[in-house]
């Protein structure tokens, strides 16, 4: 366990000196400068408008922390072929994989809870500029929402951490996971479309591909269970079996993803 | 001397570059104003397309619809079946998106029941929200308008004022419009207390300066229909004609339609313009 976190915290030193990490930062402060600067163009609902922007801010953020840097801090080892080095010290590959995933979890934790410091700077102002427009906001779900945000990348730096243990190229890696965000994001909206009557009327759907589908929704991550902008948007309650439902999604999902690459990774030769 | 030269290359594609970035955009200008309006990708796809930024997706969309109304009305080009259908089916596309989002129903209830004259759309649009924003009394509230308004259909208007009233935050009155609106239906009256509270709900500067024209206009109607209701109750009699309420004294000077129109009396003793309220029929 020790080295575990020993090697977390080198990986999260690692990212933390990562310069690319001030793009993102500057990024996101744009956007929450354009949510305020924008926030009037709307009539009424600039309460939603500002959530919205908000959480897809952070989305962001979020997505080119993991990408850009999460990505980098894995494959860097192989790359620069370090990883024979800190495989030399009396460390299992799967406590190397865990370690490495902690690390970058951190990373990531820590990057966003800084920009959501920052976001709710931009939603206090715009509550004390517009009161009347923010009637059904609620900081609790507001804060639900941010949660799953951070929920999500943890689920996707697993997946990331997965694909890093299969492939060699960095490259490859982003691609794999790119994809897997993008099917994971949309895959609800197509499972739901397929099971309406519309879908029902359409001759191209084949049997075999419903069943493809099928399959891909139980392999890939379902990214919409971590969305609850609509929810903080209106201020509507999230009921808790709801989050708790979402969070042992995400847990069990890590914990697959994890041992897998740990499996993977165990039986890879690196010349 | 390198230095020099790459210095003046700079400076010659600077020198290039503004006027060609001002008639870039002038160009995109006239091209906008000229294509047909934009195509609306349905909501089935555009879910997708989001990717897990439907919220966002249905701000931008909305905004995209609010300023091509805007540049329509900006530079006073007249609305074609095109824009219409364009706002009403972007509008729909919006509420796809987020159902919960009340700007676009207010926007639907400004333009489409106003301004496209196609108030049957605006109350499907409507009809959608009230089944998320559940205590939302503005939305059966301009349901019922539009029924009362611009359908005649005084009885379901009575309903979704009912209706209306039943919900958190509804002004007292509606309780007495509702009831109102199914005894006497389409009196002038009636309109008033209906457009007041339109108005009160209005931020959009354009519909307000309508709404209040439209206020203004009924108020007189309901000045001449006040009179003829005094000429009746003395001499138990309609007035035959619009001189004869003058002469006799109930009204002292025929106000001015602010529509231009000229008052027309209907034998109920309701009162009319030949104007029908509207600065010119509306496009559909």
């Amino acid at each position: 366990m020790k080295s575990v976190l020993a090697l977390a915290t080198i990986t999260f030193k690692e990212g933390i000196r990562n310069r690319s990490l001030f793009g993102i930062a500057l990024l996101s402060l744009f956007l929450f400068g354009l949510n305020i600067s924008v926030a009037g163009f709307f009539m009424r609902d600039i309460g939603k408008v500002t959530v919205d922007m908000n959480l897809s801010a952070l989305t962001l953020a979020g997505l080119l922390l993991v990408f850009f840097v999460g990505i980098n801090l894995i494959a860097k080892d192989i790359d620069r072929k370090t990883i024979h080095l800190v495989l030399s010290k009396p460390i299992s590959r799967a406590q190397y994989i865990c370690g490495k995933y902690l690390g970058i979890q951190f990373f990531v934790t820590i990057s966003l809870l800084l920009l959501l410091l920052l976001s709710c700077l931009t939603v206090g102002l715009l509550f004390k500029l517009y009161p009347a427009y923010f009637i059904g906001f609620s900081w609790l779900i507001f804060f639900e929402a941010c949660l799953f945000v951070l929920i999500k990348f943890w689920v996707l730096t697993a997946v990331v951490v997965f694909f890093s243990s299969v492939t060699t190229s960095s490259l490859i890696t982003l691609i794999f996971s790119l994809g897997s965000y993008i099917a994971g994001v949309t895959i609800e909206e197509v499972v739901f479309y397929l099971k309406t009557e519309l879908a029902a009327q359409e001759k191209i759907i084949s049997e075999s591909l419903r069943t493809f589908i099928d399959v891909v929704s139980y392999v890939l991550p379902n990214f919409s269970v971590f969305d609850f902008t609509l929810e903080a948007a209106h201020g509507l309650v999230v009921t808790s079996d709801r989050l708790l439902l979402s969070l042992g999604y995400a847990i069990v999902y890590i914990v697959i993803m994890l041992s897998a690459a740990a499996y993977i990774f165990s039986r890879r030769e690196f010349h | 001397m390198r230095r020099l030269l790459t210095f003046l290359i700079f400076l010659v594609a600077i020198g290039v570059y503004f006027p060609l970035c001002q008639g870039m955009w002038k160009s995109r200008e006239q091209s906008r104003a000229n294509t047909p309006t934009g195509y609306m990708i349905p909501s089935k796809f555009s879910r997708i397309l989001a990717l897990g930024n439907q919220g966002l997706l249905s701000d931008f969309l909305f905004l995209k619809i609010a300023t091509h109304v805007g540049t329509k009305v900006g530079m006073e080009q007249p609305f074609g079946e095109g824009d219409w259908r364009f706002v009403a089916s972007g509008l729909n596309v919006v509420t796809d998106l987020d159902p919960y989002f009340v700007d676009p129903y207010f926007l639907a209830e400004g333009l489409l029941a106003w301004d496209a004259g196609q108030p049957e759309l605006a109350n499907q649009l409507l009809a959608k929200g009230t089944n998320y924003r559940r205590n939302d009394w503005r939305l059966p509230f301009f349901i019922g308008f539009n029924n009362f308004y611009f359908l005649k259909d005084y009885e379901t208007a009575s309903g979704f004022i009912m209706a209306a009233s039943q919900l958190p935050g509804s002004p007292d009155y509606l309780k007495t419009l509702g009831a109102r609106l199914a005894y006497y239906g389409g009196k002038s009256k009636t309109a008033l207390l209906f457009l007041q509270e339109m108005l009160a709900e209005t931020d959009d500067p354009l519909l307000r300066q309508r709404l209040a024209k439209r206020l203004r206009a009924l108020e007189l109607a309901v000045m001449i229909e006040e009179a003829i209701g005094k000429f009746r109750a003395r001499e138990n009699r309609p007035p035959k004609s619009m001189d004869e309420l003058l002469s006799s004294g109930y009204l002292h000077a025929l106000p001015l339609d602010p529509y231009g129109g000229d008052w027309i009396m209907s034998k109920d003793g309701r009162v009319f313009s030949s104007s029908r309220f509207a600065d010119a029929p509306p496009s559909k």
